[in-house]
This record gives structure tokens, sequence and C-alpha cells, in this order.
């Protein structure tokens, strides 16, 4: 058996179905993972009584271990508590009706919610607190301070760590194949079994992977060139 | 699916996973060894601007940062053994542990070669010329000076790459290698208490990641111990920003280290 390079590019083409799955997953888990990832920044950087103290483990435990864990343990546990509460109260869901996909969503957007706090916590302690005393100077609210005033340039600030985040996400995206889920990876195995050609499938695979994380840091760099406009310093 | 929980499964799968968690160190530790050794080489000739080479490396360092590892291991797993074929190499029956090891030797070698670079640049400009001044040639400046220097400050992301290399280990089964992860699957499988047995492995790792994690801890604060000596208490909050000081090795690169 030798190398097939034009079955590298059919692999390719039947790879680009399985796209929109790898990108939902990364989207979603991304976005999900962001607005707990903020709450929970928030909750540690304000010291909330109770809260912050969660949130720190939530971090701690999570980063601690690999994401695949998460993902089998939520597997697992997920229709094991949602059958046991629905024989309880008499609800028509059982587990079975949750789509595949959303065990990857739930799982990979708790793992995101740590990783992103701590850019967020970052980017949010890289802001001056000089910034927030103006801000309630000229007689914004807190809220309205963070919005304005830190949100805007704590965002400048942990784009590169954001940018390395959601890369981390993409990749991590293709552990969603252990629920059976069809993205890239799951993809690339099937067109390597069913047609008895491993190597380039996964070459195929990679490519692809590779071009999107590409994609990824260029626009990442032109929204850091608008972002950063702001502090670029000089007269003009 | 599985059966009712049951506490106490977690306890029981917890001890028999502790004998498997040296196969896992073992992937992690010769992984890194392997890591350093790929990242040095390529991060060398970028360091020093090697025409054709600092390309290569460049690659290297982009391909192996840009796919995710798990397409790496497959990769390898089946691409290494038909490119070594048209060369007449067999080494289809070397045993998986030996792939798993080399993709993890390249995947941290990747992020190694950007850590040396970023903390090469972070050591000042000034301590090459001194180097220089005092008459050492480049690779006295660079084995005596930069080297001793660039290690402090890489300890930190060396600590985070072993952690991470740790948790990536958790793919390894996919190519069937009977470590942690593995070994809970099959675990489980028989007694059909899977949460149970995923529960004592993420025990298992947590308590290996919060170990390694308090052990670089401590190395650094033993190789910073220089910047302590002169002016205690000026120079320990200094040294600690100036560590968790996030430098963009492209851009800190014209500022200093060896080459430029």
């Amino acid at each position: 058996m030798s190398l097939d390079f034009s079955f590298i590019w059919t692999a390719f083409v039947s790879l680009l179905t399985a796209v929109p799955t790898t990108l939902k997953i990364t989207a979603v888990s991304v976005l999900c993972g962001f607005a707990i990832g903020t709450a929970i920044a928030l909750c540690r950087m304000y010291r909330v009584p109770v809260l912050h103290r969660i949130a720190a483990a939530y971090v701690t435990v999570i980063r601690g271990t690999p994401m695949l864990t998460h993902l089998l343990i939520l597997y697992f546990a997920i229709p094991l508590i949602v059958d046991g509460l629905a024989e309880r109260f008499d609800w028509a869901i059982r587990s079975a009706q949750i789509p595949m996909i959303g065990f990857a969503y739930l799982s990979f957007s708790i793992t995101a919610g740590a990783y992103l706090s701590e850019v967020v916590r970052s980017g949010l302690l890289a802001v001056s607190k000089g910034q927030m005393e103006a801000a309630h100077a000229v007689g914004m609210t807190t809220p309205q301070a963070l919005r304005r005033i830190v949100f805007p340039q704590a965002f400048a600030a942990a784009l590169p760590n954001l940018t390395n985040s959601v890369i981390g996400m993409l990749h991590g995206s293709t552990l969603a194949f252990t629920v059976s889920v069809v993205d890239i990876n799951a993809q690339a195995e099937i067109v390597a079994t069913t047609n008895w050609k491993f190597f380039e499938a996964y070459l195929a695979a990679a490519l692809l992977f590779w071009g999107m994380t590409v994609l990824i840091e260029r626009l990442s760099a032109l929204l850091e060139r608008r972002v950063t406009r702001y502090s670029r310093g000089g007269v003009a | 699916m599985g059966a009712q929980f049951d506490i106490q499964y977690v306890f029981e799968y917890f001890v028999k996973l502790l004998p498997f968690i040296q196969i896992s160190l073992f992937i992690v530790a010769s992984s890194i060894v392997l890591g350093l050794l790929f990242g040095l080489l390529a991060a060398l000739p970028r360091l020093y601007r090697v025409p054709v080479l600092q390309r290569l490396s460049q690659l290297y360092a982009s391909f192996f940062r840009g796919t995710p590892i798990l397409i790496q291991l497959f990769l390898l797993y089946y691409g290494l053994p038909e490119v070594l074929k048209l060369v007449h190499i067999d080494i289809t029956r070397l045993p998986v542990l030996v792939f798993v090891i080399l993709v993890y030797g390249l995947h941290s070698g990747a992020y190694v070669s950007e850590g040396i670079r970023a903390a090469v640049s972070a050591v000042d400009r000034g301590q090459v010329e001194a180097a220089y001044a005092v008459g050492m040639n480049g690779f006295q400046a660079f084995t005596r000076i930069v080297f001793p220097q660039a290690i402090a400050i890489a300890v930190p992301i060396l600590a985070n790459l072993v952690i991470a290399t740790l948790k990536d280990t958790s793919l390894a089964f996919t190519l069937g290698v009977m470590e942690l992860t593995g070994k809970s699957q099959t675990l489980a499988t028989m007694s059909r208490h899977f949460i149970e047995s995923y529960i004592a492995l993420a025990a298992v790792y947590f308590i290996l990641s919060i170990a390694l994690e308090r052990l670089f801890l401590l190395a650094e604060r033993r190789m910073l111990k220089h910047e302590r000596d002169t002016g205690k208490t000026e120079k320990v909050p200094l040294g600690k920003k100036w560590l968790k000081k996030r430098t963009n090795a492209a851009i800190a690169l014209s500022k200093g280290g060896t080459g430029a």
C-alpha cells in the first residue's frame, strides 16, 4: 500500500460535511464558556461571599482534570439524573431523547468556562484601577463602568489568550467522537475505515484543522488591531 | 445504561487505578524529555535566524500547534510506518507506546520551542553583551549566561506544559494503550459502574496535577533564588510580575535574546 495523493483530496471533500458540527461545538462551548467564565471571574474578583469559594473550587477541579473525563462523567451521569428525576416527578422526557451533541455542548461549555474564567480574570486585572475610579468619578454606576469602560479594554488585553482558548476548544471538540458525534475527527475515521486509507484521511483532517487554526489566528490578529486602536500611542 | 450509583465503587476503582499512574507518568516524562530535545532543536534555528531551517521549524511548530493531538496520534500511528516503508524501514512491529510517546514528544516540542523563544527573549540583551564583553564566544554566552536565566523563566511555562501533557495522555487509550483512562474504561465495562470509574479517574488526574503544580512551584522558587538575594524587599514582587508577564515571542524577540 502506497500513498494515494488524489484520495487526500477526496477525503478532504467528504470531511467538509462535518465542519459545521465541529464549528457548532466550538462556538457553543466558547460562547457558553465565556458567559460562565465572566460570571466566575466577577464572583472571584468581587469576592462574593460563598460563591467565590465555589467558583475557585470549580476552576481548580476542571483545570486539574482532562476534558475527556468531564465528557465521560456527564455522558453517564446526566441520563441517570434525568431519568431519576423524571420517574419521581412523572416527567415525559427521558434521557434517550437528549441528542448526543447536547452532551458535547454541555460538557465542553463547562470545561471552557473554567479556562475562560482565568482568561477573563487576567484581562480584567490588566485594566488599571484608575479607569474604574474615573468612571465612578464621572457618575457611572459599577455595572455601567464595567460595561462601557472596563470590558472593552479587558477584551483587548485578553484577546491573545482568548484566541488560544478558542483554538484549544476547536482542537478539544475532536473528543466528541467518544459520544458518537460525527465531527471532523469521527468523519475522518469513517472515511478511513470505509476506504482502508487511514493515513490519507487523517492527513486531510490534519490539514483541515491546520487551516482553520491559521484562519482563526489571522482573524484574531485583525481583530486585535481593531480593538487595541485606543492604545496605539503617538499623536496622530 | 449503567448500574445505580454506588460510592463504594469510586474508592475501589481509585485503588485499582493507582498502579496505572506510573504508565501515564512514564508517557508524560519520556515525551517531555523528547519534547525538550525537539523544542531546543526547533528553537535554535529561529533564535539564530538560520535561513532555511528557520522556516522549517516555524512550519513544525505551526503544524503541531495547529492540529488536535488526537488527529496527530492517528496520523503518525498510521502514517509513519507507511512513510518509512518508502525508504524500506519496517516499524510496524514497534509497540504502540513508542508512537504515543513520539507524538506527545513532537506535540510538546512545538510548545517547548515557543516557550524557549519567549524565555530567551525575556533575558536582558545586556546579559549577552556583558558576556561578549568579558570575552565569551557565542556558545559560551548561551550556555553559561542566557540558558540558566532562561530556564528559570521557562519553569512556569514548562509546568503548564507538563500538566497539559498529563491531561492529554488521557487520549492515548484511543490507540489501545493501557494507561489510566484505558484502564478506567475496562474496569467499568465489567461492572457497568461507569460514572464511579470515571469519577475515580478524574480524582487521580486531579491529585496528579495538583502534586505536579506544587512541585514546579517549589522548583521555581529554588531557581529564582538569584533574583531574591539582591535587594530583598524590592526584587521579590518585581521578579514575580516579570514572570507573569506574557511575552509576545514575535515582538519580544527583536528586543533581546541571543539572536537579532
